[in-house]
């Protein structure tokens, strides 16, 4: 499979809160101990609810936070503190889709300078060769004819066109790697559909590596490749979508998948298996196994004092769960 | 027997660009004890459908009329004032999309419970506060959470308070816009549990607002979907799910990505309409898969067939004369060498029929009338669903033509 395009190492990003001269701050440890690797021309999903460290993972990768501990390699380089020039190497190598296409978007610019912005940064081509791959740019996400929107400005433009300039500009730079965070949770369903083809066929054609970001487990199953499940900072199952799907080994993915339905009739007709309470502090989070004071199966003594580690239970299939097999 | 009954239901906003047709033309019951779940994309006014029930309206108000039926009777007739006193919250009541956003930061959970009966009935301190606590009970809350302030609970909690304030009258109808919408699976498993245990237990009937298919079928026994205005299809979750009638209702099932199934999804082409000027005849057929060509014409475009069949003597021996563009689905045509109204209109229904076959735009045609000494020709409008089955119906001109397609 050669070099992997992303390796990540027991990656850990805490963020510091409420300091003060006499009081000590407080941890919030979004991301804890996470070791995963992406390969070029693939898309790995990472599905978790919502404040379980899915945003801050992704920005971690591309350096928009700072690493607490652990290291990143990308393309065989250590990135984990990278400065200055080589961090800009960086930044036009991997991209970011990012979560809200509303706000994303400069509304005082038309989309050619929206998009023409990261090359005139990165210093890229003259005004013709900017020009081309603009449209290059737009095409790729089937805006067509370019020449026509190019000139729009983003109130002009429908959601999911919108989401597509977004995607166009984080392709503009031809990066290798990009971490799309939640791309279509705020498009309609008929729309949906349509960019995450087009974020497919940028992986196929073109082997972009993908970090696709979602809380949609069946979405991440039609267009990943991997998946993994995030629970309180911490990476608790990783394999392929099929595997995950059918044999969830870890008793959280076990419960997310019960508590998603499909469209039945049938569904009216009886209570849907779920946890009880809720996703536990990240400040000050549950000992041994993170998901133990919630977890139908947990072993007093066991779970609640020892952390479990990412074990390979499956061939590519990953699991931290003391009890899985 | 039905809770609810819309009937010809029109709610529409001015807006300086022209009228927004949010709910145009609806008709739909609701049978007691039963949830009918609404499902379509934003802006396809599910949540003025609800305003509409309610009497909720705007300053920028349009149009607003129809007949709304609650327990057998049209509430439309009712005053304001009665409307108020006997409609709103104890007949209806309604969980607001957003509304565990709303919930005011400063008061205590229970005291804000109790508020609405001390506002709009009149009740004791008292009695309000320990019917607050009783709904607080029902939904499963704690009793602590009735001395909290909201920023003190979970979304999931926030979400069970702000339907115990829906219930505290005890309605027999709950209009649920979107009630799990911005929370995780999880919570949101919890909650649909919640209602449908309510739903039994208390025998409550539901209008289920969505944007969601899967999630809609946890609690529909009937389910509508609209698009652009106006209800599409229409009909026991039984029939809609597996076989669906309509080519929106089609292509919106195939669009969802489905957990346990390998079919891959497929997007729809186009985006939702705007709802100031919607296509004509069918508001979906810029973007369906199996439109006949008869499912768009505006009777301006008809006219224009018409001229150019004329001119180029494929009339089929009729000269259906000069055509006069009444409104957008209506023409008159006027005959031209004095012949007699009814022989030419029935001239002319036999000319249309035949060109049926070779030009698709003659199958928009629904009705040939006489009219003012001419003939007035109305195109197809695609508003009215046609039954296709027991308490089921669909609003596509191929269904009405009994010639549906597969697609
Ligand atoms: N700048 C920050 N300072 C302090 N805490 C933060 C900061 N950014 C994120 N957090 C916390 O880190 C945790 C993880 O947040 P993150 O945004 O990564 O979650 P997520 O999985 O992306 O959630 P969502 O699905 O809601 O987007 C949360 O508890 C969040 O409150
Ligand atoms: N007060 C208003 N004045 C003018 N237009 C309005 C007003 N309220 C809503 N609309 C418009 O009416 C249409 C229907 O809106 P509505 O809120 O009913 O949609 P919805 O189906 O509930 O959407 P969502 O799923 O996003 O909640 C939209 O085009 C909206 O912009
Ligand atoms: S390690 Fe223990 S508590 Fe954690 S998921 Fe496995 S069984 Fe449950
Ligand atoms: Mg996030
Ligand atoms: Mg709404």
């Amino acid at each position: 499979m050669g070099e992997p395009l992303v390796s990540l190492t027991g990656l850990t990003k805490w963020f510091e809160i409420g300091g003060g001269m006499f009081r000590r701050p407080l941890h919030v440890r979004a991301v804890d101990d996470v070791s995963l690797v992406i390969q070029r021309g693939e898309t790995l999903a990472l599905v978790g609810e919502s404040g379980s460290g899915k945003t801050t993972l992704g920005r971690t990768i591309l350096r928009l936070l700072e690493p607490t501990d652990g290291e990143i390699q990308f393309a065989g380089k250590i990135v984990t503190h990278l400065k200055d020039k080589d961090l800009k190497w960086l930044r036009r190598k991997a991209q970011m889709i990012p979560q809200d296409p509303y706000s994303s978007l400069n509304p005082t610019y038309p989309v050619n300078k929206a998009l023409e912005e990261p090359l005139v940064i990165h210093g890229l081509g003259n005004r013709q060769e900017r020009w081309e791959r603009i449209l290059t740019a737009l095409d790729s996400v089937h805006l067509t004819p370019p020449e026509f929107f190019a000139h729009k400005y983003p109130h002009m433009l429908s959601g999911g066109q919108r989401q597509r300039v977004v995607v166009a500009r984080a392709m503009i730079l031809d990066p290798e790697f990009i971490v799309a965070d939640e791309p279509v949770s705020m498009l309609d369903a008929s729309v949906k559909v349509s960019i995450l083809r087009i974020l497919k066929e940028i992986q196929e054609n073109l082997g972009v590596g993908f970090l696709h970001i979602t809380h949609d487990l069946a979405t991440a199953h039609h267009f990943a490749e991997r998946i993994g499940i995030m629970y309180a900072g911490k990476l608790v199952e990783m394999g392929p979508h099929e595997s995950l799907l059918t044999e969830p080994l870890h008793p959280y993915t076990q419960a997310l998948i019960e508590a998603i339905p499909d469209p039945d009739p049938e569904n009216r007709f009886r209570e849907r298996p779920a946890l009880p309470g809720e996703p536990p502090s990240l400040v000050n989070p549950p000992a041994g196994c993170r998901f133990h004071p919630r977890c139908p199966i947990a072993r007093e003594g066991l779970c609640d004092v020892e952390e479990p580690l990412l074990r390979e239970l499956r061939p590519g299939h990953f699991v931290a769960c003391h009890l899985a097999e | 027997m039905a809770i609810l009954e819309l009937e010809h239901l029109n709610f529409h906003y001015r807006t300086l660009r022209g009228a927004v047709r949010a709910v145009d033309d609806i008709s739909f019951e609701v049978e007691k004890g039963h949830t009918l779940a609404i499902v379509g994309e934003s802006g396809c006014g599910k949540t003025s459908t609800a305003a509409a029930i309610l009497r909720l309206l705007p300053k920028n108000v349009a149009r607003y009329d129809g007949i709304v039926r609650l327990d057998g009777k049209n509430v439309m007739e009712l005053s304001d004032e009665e409307f108020r006193k006997t409609v709103r919250w104890q007949g209806i009541s309604m969980v607001f999309q957003g509304a565990m956003n709303a919930l005011n930061p400063t008061a205590r959970v229970g005291k804000q419970v109790a508020e609405p009966l001390q506002i709009h009935f009149d009740a004791e301190k008292e009695e309000a506060m320990a019917r607050a606590s009783e709904s607080l009970r029902s939904v499963g809350l704690p009793e602590y959470v009735e001395r909290s302030y909201p920023h003190e609970l979970s979304g999931g909690m926030k979400q069970r308070v702000v339907i115990a304030m829906a219930l505290i009258l005890r309605p027999g109808l709950v209009i649920l816009d979107e009630p799990t919408s911005a929370l995780d699976v999880m919570t949101q498993t919890n909650i649909i549990n919640l209602l449908k245990r309510l739903k039994k237990e208390e025998e409550l009937s539901y209008i289920f607002i969505t944007h969601d298919l899967a999630l809609a079928s946890e609690l529909a026994d009937e389910v509508g979907i609209m698009y652009a205005g106006q209800i599409r299809e229409i009909g026991p979750s039984e029939y809609v799910y597996p076989s669906p009638k309509h080519p929106y209702t089609k292509a919106l099932l195939k669009s969802v990505p489905i957990l346990r199934s390998s079919e891959s999804p497929i997007s729809i082409p186009g985006v939702p309409p705007d709802l100031i000027e919607s296509p004509f005849a069918c508001r979906f057929h810029p973007r369906c898969s199996v439109s006949f060509e008869e499912c768009g014409w505006s009777a301006q475009e008809f006219a224009d067939i018409l001229e150019r069949l004329r001119a180029s003597g494929e009339d089929g021996g009729v000269r259906w004369g000069e055509a006069e563009v009444e409104d957008d689905l209506t023409l008159v045509l006027k005959p031209e060498d004095g012949m007699d109204p009814v022989t030419y209109r029935k001239a002319l229904e036999e000319a249309f029929h035949e060109q049926e076959e070779s030009t698709r735009a003659f199958k928009a045609v629904t009705k040939v009338e006489v009219r003012d000494g001419g003939v007035a020709v109305t195109l197809h409008e695609a508003t009215t669903p046609y039954m296709i089955g027991e308490a089921h119906r669909a609003a596509c001109l191929l269904l009405r033509k009994g010639g549906e397609k597969d697609g």
